[in-house]
């Protein structure tokens, strides 16, 4: 049946991928929700959480509130937090309920920002979707609010990187990579939205010499920079190769993935670059296919890619595609106990919920 | 010019103000509610302990469809890691379409079917089956009760829905009083036991130790029934027998009245209390109320003994106390003062049933300071202005990072004067580390 799941837990929603773009920036997040929401987004979702404090808040909505609409009463409680909290923003991040009483984001960031004098962000989640689409929004929204138009261009040479939230890598060490990666290419300065960048990065993020989109989740964001303030981006993702290496271990690359026929699941740019680097070893002998139940660019598919919605999607495609060779999230291995061939743990904390932070 | 620093009150403070002027920075409905691990267990209840989700699948045997956003169900890729909850969820998956058109309603009954034929294909006939919901249906006003009994005669199973309702919570019927009415509907009249009580109110059973079960069993009990220690669905169904019910929870309240109404079981209600003293007030009272002498005097001899080898070994503790534990942080901080401790602060929610420990508490140590979790300026919180020696709570001891720590948060659940021994022994090794 369409929507039932027999083994797997709900993945990561929209409202975490938002909350996680903004959670290091030093501005005030308000999930709109009752508690539960905001209880699951930083204990589940959020590996900062824990170490790190942040002026994350629920809205605190109770049912006569939903059903009045009392957006009086939240601007209120925005209005006391922001003269208790030293921050630089609110952003409002939305949740199922005022999705259901259909919440005028517009309205409530008008209203906010008549008592408040920060710049408000208003981000319509709905814990309907997956995380990058709520990280989408949230960089989009980030960019348009708090870039600064006439920030003159820095002497260093600097890169912005989108899509590098805890949620889009597989391992938290891929930041450091990543980082590293675009340092060995002559960047003095690289900038990872929603990991270490400050409000003052971003405030400054038309000064960057090119943005890395490393996670389908930061492109509009980049077109964006692109259309307004003409920063070029580029897609990929840097340190695949050393990503492919650490993750066969010891076998032989080059002997391992010659003429095999090779299944990638993660975030379609990751796993794009995978395939090139499998591509790259097996001197273009290996098959390679790419699926994820997360946002997919049509434009950067190839034949026999597929978006994954059901779970019977990720069993017929096992069942049916004749693999030799999985990379994939260890959570979706109990599905196929059938399948024979070599499994590769790529973790996808997006959809197992499990983090480590010594990896 | 901002004040970076975290509101709190003195104890004398509070006690001035009383119960009918508790400060609009202590309720929750009045601000944001601060988001940090001392608030995980309020903002979500299943995270650590019995939230909806754990709660309802306390009946043996049973599973539980989740019927919800994504976003709701999200956090149970931990509860099931859990012993005992695997393979026991699963999900539907609510769209954008389906509150505008509550399809998924139609869906349901189907979706049970195919996880009752699931779990039968691996060997296993579950005994029961939750439907468990959300906010969205809170605010679509869906009648699950329809939608349960639909299911029901489709699988032939009990189905039950239980409502993880966060938008009530502090409502007139929250999701953990719902919840336990929702478990304990399913008991059937049946002939009534005089040797049969049922201790209604948590979802672990009491510690082993509790006197509790020897008093009951001195008065001729012979079935002590609890929900976590029923080992069938058979056997869960018999506590519909019992000649009373001892309420050890206010949450549990609701149900012990819906089975009074419709059982005809009366109930007792008993609070946990870790006030020596208090403890032995409550049982002579009980015992008036049920016709016996209740009482334990090897059990509190050694509740005393425990206090007073903490008191020999370490006469001079500091504590803090957080809610996110087995207790009441106001009378348990009562007591340890009572006890001869210190306590420096009280992390907690000050509500009006509370002021029967924040007065005496005030008297004896009126400086002591009360932070409530939730409030916004917690993200302040400096705790170089308070001594900790020991932090009780899993809250406090985020707090107070390098004190000793009884997190005494744990699903067995301490009643009474085994509960006081416990906790003081639990003090005296953490502290003897």
């Amino acid at each position: 049946m369409k929507g039932l799941r027999k083994y797997l837990t709900p993945f990561a929603p929209d409202q975490s991928g938002a909350e996680s773009v903004l959670y290091q920036l030093g501005g005030i997040l308000v999930i709109l929700d009752a508690g539960g929401c905001t209880g699951n987004i930083c204990g589940f979702d959020e590996p900062r959480w824990s170490t790190e404090r942040s002026a994350v808040f629920s809205a605190g909505l109770r049912d006569m509130d939903a059903i009045m609409g009392r957006d009086e009463l939240l601007v209120r409680k925005l209005e006391k937090v922001a003269q208790r909290i030293d921050a630089g923003f609110i952003a409002l991040i939305g949740t199922p309920v005022p999705s259901v009483i259909g919440t005028d984001y517009h309205a409530l960031r008008r209203m906010t920002g008549r008592k408040v004098k920060l710049p408000i962000l208003a981000i319509d989640t709905d814990g309907m979707h997956t995380y990058e689409v709520g990280e989408q929004k949230a960089y989009l929204e980030l960019m348009k609010v708090l870039v600064k138009e006439n920030e003159v261009s820095e002497a260093t040479s600097s890169v912005g990187v989108l899509g590098a939230i805890p949620l889009d890598l597989p391992r938290p060490s891929d930041q450091e990579m990543i980082r590293t990666t675009l340092r060995s290419r002559g960047y003095d300065r690289v900038v990872l939205y929603g990991a270490d960048a400050t409000m003052e990065d971003v405030e400054r993020a038309a000064t960057v010499k090119e943005n890395i989109v490393v996670a389908p989740s930061g492109l509009k964001a980049a077109e964006y920079m692109k259309k307004t303030f003409g920063v070029p981006y580029r897609v990929e993702y840097p340190g695949a190769d050393q990503l492919l290496r650490e993750l066969i271990g010891e076998a032989d690359p080059e002997e391992f993935f010659a003429g095999r026929k090779v299944l990638i699941l993660h975030q379609q740019i990751l796993a794009n670059g995978l395939r090139e680097e499998i591509r790259h070893l097996s001197k273009g002998t290996a098959e390679v296919r790419v699926s994820s139940y997360f946002l997919m660019q049509k434009d950067r598919m190839e034949s026999g890619d597929q978006k994954l919605r059901e779970e019977d999607d990720w069993m017929e495609l096992v069942r049916e595609g004749g693999f030799d060779v999985i990379l994939a999230d260890d959570t979706l291995r109990r599905m196929t106990p059938e399948y024979a061939g070599a499994w590769i743990t790529l973790p996808s904390f997006a959809i197992s919920g499990k983090y480590d932070p010594s990896k | 010019m901002i004040k970076k620093e975290a509101i709190c009150y003195t104890a004398a403070e509070l006690a001035e103000l009383g119960k009918d002027q508790i400060p609009e920075n202590f309720q929750s409905g009045t601000q944001l509610v601060y988001s940090s691990p001392a608030t995980l267990a309020y903002n979500s209840p299943g995270a650590e302990g019995f939230g909806v989700k754990r709660a309802g699948l306390s009946v043996p045997g049973s599973i539980m469809l989740i019927v919800a956003p994504g976003c709701c169900g999200r956090n149970t890729s931990s509860i099931a890691r859990i012993k005992g909850y695997a393979d026991r969820f699963f999900y539907l998956d609510m769209t954008d379409t389906d509150l505008v058109t509550a399809r998924h309603l139609r869906k349901i009954p189907q979706a049970v079917r195919e996880i009752v034929e699931f779990q039968e294909a691996e060997g296993k006939r579950p005994s029961l089956v939750m439907i468990c919901i959300t906010c969205v249906d809170a605010l679509l006003g869906t009648d699950m009760e329809r939608v349960a009994r639909k299911a029901e005669e489709l699988v032939g199973l009990p189905v039950r829905p239980c409502y993880m309702y966060a938008l009530t919570r502090e409502g007139r019927k929250p999701p953990m009083v719902h919840v336990r009415q929702s478990l304990y509907e399913l008991l059937p009249k049946q002939k009534k036991r005089g040797t049969s009580v049922n201790l209604m109110g948590f979802f672990a059973p009491l510690i082993d130790e509790c006197e509790l079960y020897s008093q009951l069993h001195s008065i001729g009990v012979k079935n002590i029934r609890e929900i976590s220690r029923c080992s069938s669905y058979e056997e869960f169904l018999k506590m519909g027998e019992a000649n009373f019910n001892l309420v050890l929870h206010p949450e549990a309240r609701a149900a012990a009245e819906d089975l009074l109404a419709r059982l005809d079981i009366p109930y007792v209600e008993l609070t946990r209390l870790y006030q020596i003293d208090q403890i032995e007030k409550q049982y002579q009272a009980f015992g008036q109320a049920i016709g016996y002498e209740i009482q334990s005097p090897r059990k509190r001899q050694e509740a005393l003994e425990a206090v007073e080898a903490l008191r020999q070994a370490y006469p001079d503790l500091t504590f803090t106390v957080g809610e996110a534990m087995n207790g009441n942080p106001f009378e348990l901080a009562l007591a340890l003062l009572r006890y001869g401790f210190s306590v420096s602060e009280i992390y907690g929610t000050p509500a009006p049933e509370h002021f029967v420990y924040i007065d005496p508490l005030a008297k004896l140590s009126p400086e002591t300071k009360i932070y409530c979790n939730m409030e916004p300026t917690m993200l302040y919180y400096d705790s170089s202005t308070a001594k900790a020696d020991v932090t009780i709570g899993k809250d406090a001891a985020f707090y107070h990072e390098d004190a000793a720590h009884v997190y005494w948060n744990e699903d067995i659940q301490p009643f009474g004067y085994a509960g006081v021994t416990r906790l003081m022994k639990a003090i005296l090794e953490e502290v003897s580390r």
